[in-house]
């Protein structure tokens, strides 16, 4: 048994120390963690690494630092593992001119899969787009392309799946579905990674995630300990009132209340309970007469969510 | 059918898209015609000095580059562009069988462009004359040189995002200028391996009618172009092999 949550056992990809670099910018600061059968998924804002992880992941650029093994080589130089591997980018990745059914065979043939014509049918069939194969992509909405995308992953029936952002443009109905899809995979025992910046996107695909900000881990585990991790984050509140001293000795008192800071008219109130702070105090300010002219938190953000947690890491 | 069947295939219908199918074919009908004006009323000898003027003044240095410049240029960077580079990339193929079939592809489809103005010309230069001679030397010498082009062209379309421009300037400021000018730099110019295969099968009256800065010291010869360009081809397909295994495509 492993103790890090950023472990997982018989894991198929493994992530060891792995940079990556860009000129003076760093994308990715030596993560390690590993991912194994069952949908892990890949958390955090938009610009935080996610991307050229799974980038990383499937060998399409090569980490400045550490390694990156799937199925126990690097895909880089080893292409006959991308048998076992599907990869749904978030770029646009398709071919206009072609039909979905053209375009999931052509993949199924460079894939090497026996029947072309039926893998495909039936990989279309998975994401119910049979109806409309015969139709250029250049005339499908983006949840279609989206899903034509998924088909074009799906046609080798791969071990371990990648999928940058998959639900990106789709529509309820179509979003409910692919989850369906990724979860049954996941449930039969394949490796699905899939990368979001939407908590509750990756709340409802996956059991185990992984939160990356500013190229670091943030937080690596199931996601009710994620919600734990982030509800006891402090959080800055900004009060602006008319009387800061005398509301900021009212709240310095307040168990809920860690820290206060004036700042003119403006107090800074770092609280772990926010939700209580709001109900408390309309009554503080009553008490010392102050007026309460705005009330808001300063960095509720997920970005400074998951870079709080970063820090305790 | 195989993955090096279906990529060469698919960049071969990429390559020849409408547009540019219709445009680069009423380009390459451009010198027959051209020809066919300024050769009407000229002796048998005369025709062909013309024929080998057209060919050595607009098909070789300027028409045949340009079509495989940029069917070449786009066999891997249109992939790169259109952001559908990992969808190949991410396959179960040796890295020198993607390279070989993108090369098959870009230059079936350049080859085919540029044998229609070959064969144009060669057609033009039989009407004229009730001859032709010209027809399997400027065919095999415009196969030679468009190979060449495309084997140098899509390994830099993959390298850099203005391949275009470089290769206009490798074609007009190296091949047009340096190397008319320096003979002996004239074996690196593509076109002129192609001229080279034309002269070594279209025999002495050809040869006679070429101008002397189309050949400069290079030895007429068909074999010898050939073998140059199978050696360009294999370094092409190993220098694309490099490229997608160490070059990160971001």
């Amino acid at each position: 048994m492993t103790d890090d949550p950023a472990l997982v056992e018989a894991p198929t990809v493994v992530v060891d120390g792995v940079s990556k670099w860009f000129g003076q910018k760093v994308a990715v600061s030596n993560v390690t963690c590993s991912f194994g059968a069952g949908v892990t998924g890949l958390l955090g804002p938009n610009g935080a690494g996610k991307t050229t992880m799974l980038r990383m992941l499937t060998g399409l650029i090569d980490p400045s630092e550490g390694t990156v093994e799937v199925l126990g080589v690097r895909p880089r130089t080893e292409p006959s593992v991308y048998a076992e591997m599907g990869l749904v980018p978030e770029e646009n990745a398709l071919y206009p001119d072609l039909s979905a059914q053209q375009y999931v065979r052509y993949a199924a043939v460079l894939g090497g899969v026996t029947d072309a014509d039926a893998a495909a049918r039936r990989a279309l069939q998975v994401v119910r787009l049979s109806d409309v194969a015969h139709r250029r992509l250049a005339a499908y909405s983006k949840g279609m392309r989206q899903r034509a995308k998924v088909a074009a992953a799906l046609v080798g029936d791969p071990r371990i799946l990648v999928l940058d952002e998959p639900l990106n443009g789709t529509d309820p109905v179509q979003r409910a579905h692919l989850i369906d899809i990724f979860r049954q995979m996941g449930d039969d025992g394949r490796t699905v990674i899939v990368s979001s910046h939407v908590l509750e996107e990756v709340e409802r695909m996956s059991d185990r995630v992984l939160a990356i900000v500013d190229g670091k881990l943030a937080a690596a585990g199931t996601v009710p300990a994620i919600r734990r991790a982030m509800a006891d984050i402090p959080y800055r509140v900004r009060v602006e009132t008319d009387r800061p001293r005398e509301l900021a000795a009212a709240l310095v008192s307040d168990a809920r209340v860690h820290g206060v800071s004036i700042d003119d008219h403006v107090l800074h109130v770092e609280t772990e309970d926010l939700a209580g702070l709001g109900r408390r105090l309309p009554a503080v300010a009553r008490d010392v007469e102050a007026r309460i002219v705005s009330f808001r938190p300063e960095d509720a953000s997920l970005v400074s969510v998951f870079r709080y947690l970063v820090h305790r890491r | 059918m195989t993955a090096a069947a279906a990529l060469a295939t698919m960049t071969a219908r990429r390559s020849l898209a409408l547009k540019r199918l219709v445009g680069f074919g009423l380009l390459e009908l451009a010198p027959a015609f051209i020809y066919l004006l300024s050769a009407a009323n000229l002796r048998a000898d005369r025709a062909l000095e013309r024929a080998v003027d057209t060919t050595v003044a607009l098909y070789f240095p300027l028409l045949l580059p340009i079509v495989a410049l940029i069917i070449g240029a786009g066999a891997l960077g249109d992939e790169r562009r259109d952001g559908t580079m990992s969808f190949i990339v991410l396959r179960p193929i040796p890295r020198w069988i993607i390279g070989g079939a993108k090369l098959a592809g870009a230059g079936a489809a350049a080859v085919g462009l540029n044998l229609l103005g070959a064969l144009a010309l060669a057609a033009a230069y039989g009407v004229l004359t009730g001859s032709w001679d010209l027809v399997g030397p400027l065919a095999v010498g415009s196969i030679v040189a468009t190979v060449a082009y495309t084997a140098l062209f899509v390994p830099l379309g993959y390298l850099s995002d203005r391949a275009v421009l470089l290769g206009l300037g490798f074609v007009f400021v190296f091949e047009n200028g340096v190397a008319s000018a320096l003979q002996g730099v004239a074996s690196l110019s593509p076109w002129r391996l192609g001229i080279v295969a034309l002269a070594g099968l279209g025999g002495s009256d050809v040869v006679d009618a070429l101008p002397d800065v189309a050949l400069g010291d290079l030895m007429p010869g068909a074999w010898g172009a050939v073998g140059k360009v199978v050696v360009l081809v294999a370094a092409s397909i190993g220098a694309v092999m490099l490229l997608l295994r160490h070059r990160d495509l971001a």
